[in-house]
């Protein structure tokens, strides 16, 4: 195990070292020059140029991604201020330092992910399974027919037509925001409900889809067969042998979920006006804010890579059969 | 407002992406009649529209008007789209921060908006807007006892040259550059030559441009007369900085207040919570009030998200506003056609002035250039941007909100904004130019393809062989900014520094100050017109020269023909039922902060 996870965390450094480079050389394709961003009115040549030697922008692109690394592993120096490892610079649009930025917007990415992932689970897996257990009956027909009317929704439609219902026109709950749990656990939840049960909804139809077949399958397994045959209750069977089984395409999946969530559920933050990664990653790419970028680039693939490796790790017990080698 | 500019144009489209293709009066639920809304419009253009002056001492003493039914104290909430990129005086430079610094920053000026709608500029810091001495060269300011920094430090003639020297240094980039210019008497960025330091390696300006001869008097020596520097010395990149505590980048994410409110938390991006600054003291500023405890404000809140929940008016929305969102056009015929919000709404124009720039580096023929101006119809670009609460028919390049406006339609944009391609047909034909290859760069956004579609088709109808050429949005500056540019023609805006059209005529038509990226996009290089600037600038009577920056924009206009202004650009904005005191600021293009109050 620990030669894998070792094998496994080397292979995602350099994933992530190919990633940083790609992301840093391809920024200076785009035809915009951020030196604009802070040239004020009467923008001249001089100006630009003075910019371009504030940030750093002078230097040979290499030089400047050489310092760049640099900097994750042994901090920088700024005008701004000193750069602490990991240090990945400070924004080009507004002086902000990058890490503490992104640190101080996970959380409520991480709230935002951890309660639709839990909402999603429950629903997409319990109707997914029911759908299984009951195939070819109406609650079989019904949740396959609402998962895939749920699969064609899309969060920048439904979002607004639930805040309408719930908040704008009816006042039924409050505005979604988000209060950190550790102020107010109340707040906390009631503040995210909203964004919770409609992030959910794209998930949960794949989710019940697919728990729903693998279910089927593994229901259909000569192994599970086996233990019916000897006699043991399909409730028992159901769970001990058949979920388990079913777990693995679902655990694989719920991976990359989790790690794409986390790396910033853009459209939902969009939707309810939240200040979390993925906004973070939007106008970090509108404002062509590089270091912002790179860093919300690089933390969103760490989490992928590490959910990856995770999940990876989780195969061998889920599934005693599988051995990490 | 380059940057704001270079932000705002592309939003201003974007924004108006899927805009409805409102009416005068608009449609919607009932309840307003075509009389409220025409008398709401006509009142505030009436107001746009006023001269101002500059105020004396009388005028610069504190304590500001009174506001009507104004109650102490409540929260208000403010839901804005952007967070604040600038906090340091000198780096401000955009409407939205400008803004914000009428609640925390004070100059040596500022504007006084009055209960009958007059602006003055007024001594701020300083006890009168400025005495003028030298034919307009030399300009002396006095500071007001009373007059302190958030921690209780008085404000001295040192913080003022401290604050104005440290715009040579470096770091300072973003802010405005006239006062720079002016006191070194130089184009573009070559001021910095004078300091290159700022203040920050012990060298300052000498006597002979910047003399503070005691703790309250600061004197200005221009070489050149600058009959403007009221106006000036009010704009927020000119506000006092704290030479005590000046530290240089790191003080753009914490300055030291010196207006009403001071910054009790910023997170970037997330929110922003404002609070009383004690040692303000209401008797030396003659413009604004402490009504409010707190200001909470937060980001990230579009122009929808900010106006449904403002229509809602529920609970909390009830004490909310937005500083600088303009109500949603999707939502704008609900609005204005409801009475019960339709009178939660203050409306007015921006300062901006929209264009169809003409390439003169390429098109150099003025027939040509006639025969574009005649044909490009300016409806679509008005009924993208919102019909007439969004903009208004635009007869020259200078706005209604600057000093001495003159209404003027030389081209006849405003009397036919569909344009006349019989009559440029003809011009082409006659010329011999008929299927004249025209390269239209537009904006790629639902607003740029909407417009670019109908002003090409009224080309293509008078004759032109036109090829629609879309740009990204977020490179659209970039690319049509550079002097070399592939287009032949080409949608931009400007908007005024300050009300006066220094600020429009010189940096858009001065063919001296060609380069990339600078606000001449046609590259007007007119000799006629770069002599009649000079000369203008020279007028220390502000009426006279008004009056001859309007001249010289009809030359510009009808006889170089650079373009075809378009639109005004206006906006309608929204407020919770229980805000109090909401009036709409021309100056800074928003709701003015200073008078807010909450209904409890």
């Amino acid at each position: 195990m620990l030669r894998f996870l070792v094998r496994r965390t080397l292979g995602a450094l350099v994933i992530l070292l190919f990633i940083s480079a790609f992301t840093y050389f391809l920024f200076f394709a785009i035809p915009h020059d951020p030196a604009l961003l802070s040239c004020g009115k009467n923008c001249t040549p001089d100006n630009i140029a003075l910019i371009h030697r504030n940030l750093g922008l002078d230097e040979p692109i290499p030089v400047q991604y050489f310092h760049y690394m640099v900097g994750i592993f042994a901090g920088r120096h700024f005008s701004v201020g000193d750069c602490s490892a990991p240090c990945f610079g400070y924004s080009f649009a507004n002086s902000d330092p990058v890490w503490p930025t992104i640190l101080n917007r996970f959380p409520l990415t991480l709230s935002l992910a951890a309660g639709g992932i839990v909402v999603f689970l429950l629903v997409g897996l319990g109707a997914g399974m029911l759908a299984a257990w009951r195939r070819g009956t109406f609650i079989d027909k019904f949740f396959s027919s609402v998962s895939l009317v749920l699969s064609s929704m899309q969060i920048y439609f439904v979002g607004p037509i639930v805040l309408a219902l719930l908040v704008y026109n009816n006042q039924i709950m409050d505005q979604p925001k988000y209060v950190p749990i550790s102020e107010d656990p109340v707040g906390w939840f009631s503040g995210l409900l909203i964004p919770w049960c409609v992030l959910s909804i794209i998930f949960t139809a794949g989710y019940t889809r697919m728990s729903r077949s693998t279910m089927i399958d593994q229901l259909q397994e000569e192994h599970v067969r086996t233990a019916r045959a000897k006699g043991m209750s399909s409730r028992y069977v159901f769970f001990r042998y058949a979920w388990r089984g079913s777990l693995i395409p679902i655990v694989t999946m719920l991976g990359l979920d989790i790690g794409t969530l986390l790396g910033g559920a853009m459209i939902t933050e969009f939707t309810f006006s939240l200040a979390g990664i993925g906004r973070l990653a939007v106008d970090s790419v509108l404002r062509t804010d590089l270091p912002m970028l790179m860093g919300v680039m690089l933390f969103s693939a760490a989490l992928i890579v590490l959910f990856n490796i995770i999940v990876d790790a989780a195969y061998a017990f889920i599934d005693p059969r599988v051995r990490l080698s | 407002m380059t940057v704001y500019m270079r932000r705002t144009k592309a939003t201003l489209v974007a924004v108006a992406a899927g805009a409805l293709m409102l009416t005068a009066c608009s449609s919607g639920g009932g309840g307003t009649s075509k009389n409220d809304t025409k008398d709401k419009q006509d009142q505030n253009a009436k107001q746009q529209q006023s001269q101002i002056t500059f105020g004396d001492a009388a005028a610069s003493t504190g304590p500001a008007e009174e506001v009507p039914g104004a109650k102490p104290g409540g929260t208000l909430h403010a839901l804005e789209r952007d967070s604040y990129t600038h906090l340091d005086p000198g780096q401000i430079y955009v409407s939205n921060e400008g803004q914000l610094a009428t609640l925390l920053h004070r100059g040596l000026t500022t504007y006084k908006l009055d209960s009958k709608g007059k602006y003055t500029v007024v001594g701020d810091l300083a006890t009168d807007s400025g005495k003028e001495t030298d034919a307009g060269k030399t300009w002396t300011y006095t500071l007001k006892d009373g007059v302190k920094f958030e921690d209780g430090t008085p404000i001295t003639s040192k913080d003022i040259r401290w604050s104005v020297e440290r715009l040579f240094a470096p770091f300072i980039t973003n802010g405005p550059a006239y006062l720079q210019q002016w006191l070194a008497n130089t184009a573009g960025s070559d001021y910095r030559k004078l300091l290159p330091d700022g203040p920050y390696k012990g060298a300052h300006l000498p006597d002979s441009l910047l003399q503070t001869p005691d703790a309250k008097t600061i004197v200005f020596h221009f070489p050149t007369a600058q009959p403007d520097t009221p106006y000036l010395m009010a704009m927020a990149g000119y506000a006092v900085v704290d030479s005590a505590k000046d530290t240089k980048e790191k003080y753009d994410k914490a300055p030291v207040a010196s207006g009403p409110y001071k910054i009790k938390s910023f997170e970037s991006g997330k929110s922003m919570t404002l609070v009383k600054n004690t040692n303000w003291d209401p008797k030396t500023d003659p413009a604004r009030h402490q009504y409010v405890d707190t200001f909470d404000i937060t980001f990230n809140h579009q122009a929808p998200d900010s106006t449904k929940r403002l229509m809602s008016d529920a609970g909390e929305n009830q004490t909310s506003l937005s500083f600088a969102n303009a109500v949603d056009t999707k939502s704008t015929p609900t609005v204005v056609g409801t009475a019960s919000i339709f009178k939660r709404t203050v409306s007015g124009y921006q300062p901006f002035v929209g264009q169809i720039n003409f390439n003169m580096k390429k098109i150099t023929d003025l027939q040509i250039r006639k025969a574009l101006a005649l044909a490009i119809p300016t409806k679509p670009v008005w009924q993208a941007l919102g019909a007439s609460y969004g903009a208004e028919y635009a007869g020259g390049y200078i706005s209604p909100t600057l000093a001495g406006y003159q209404k003027s339609d030389p081209l006849g944009k405003v009397a036919k904004p569909d344009g006349d391609q019989v009559a440029a047909k003809k011009i082409l034909t006659d010329a011999g130019k008929l299927n004249t290859k025209i390269t239209y760069a537009y904006i790629n956004t639902a607003a740029g393809q909407e417009y670019s579609v109908a002003i090409a088709d009224a080309l293509k109808k008078a004759g032109f062989d036109v090829q629609r050429k879309d740009l990204p949005s977020d490179t659209y500056y970039d690319l049509i900014g550079k002097v070399d540019n592939p287009y032949d023609i080409y949608a931009s805006a400007w908007g005024a520094d300050w009300p006066s059209t220094l600020t429009v005529i010189p940096p858009v038509f001065d063919g001296r100050t060609i380069a990339d990226q600078a606000p001449n996009y046609s590259h007007v290089n007119d000799p006629k017109i770069n002599s009649e600037i000079d000369r203008i600038k020279a007028i220390t009577d502000p009426v006279k020269a008004a009056d001859e920056w309007f001249k010289l924009n009809a030359y510009i206009t009808t006889d170089v023909i650079p373009g075809v202004p378009t639109v005004f650009y206006k906006q309608l904005q929204l407020f919770g039922s229980k805000v109090g005191g909401v009036v709409y600021n021309n100056v800074t293009s928003g709701i003015d902060l200073t008078k807010l109050f909450v209904n409890q």
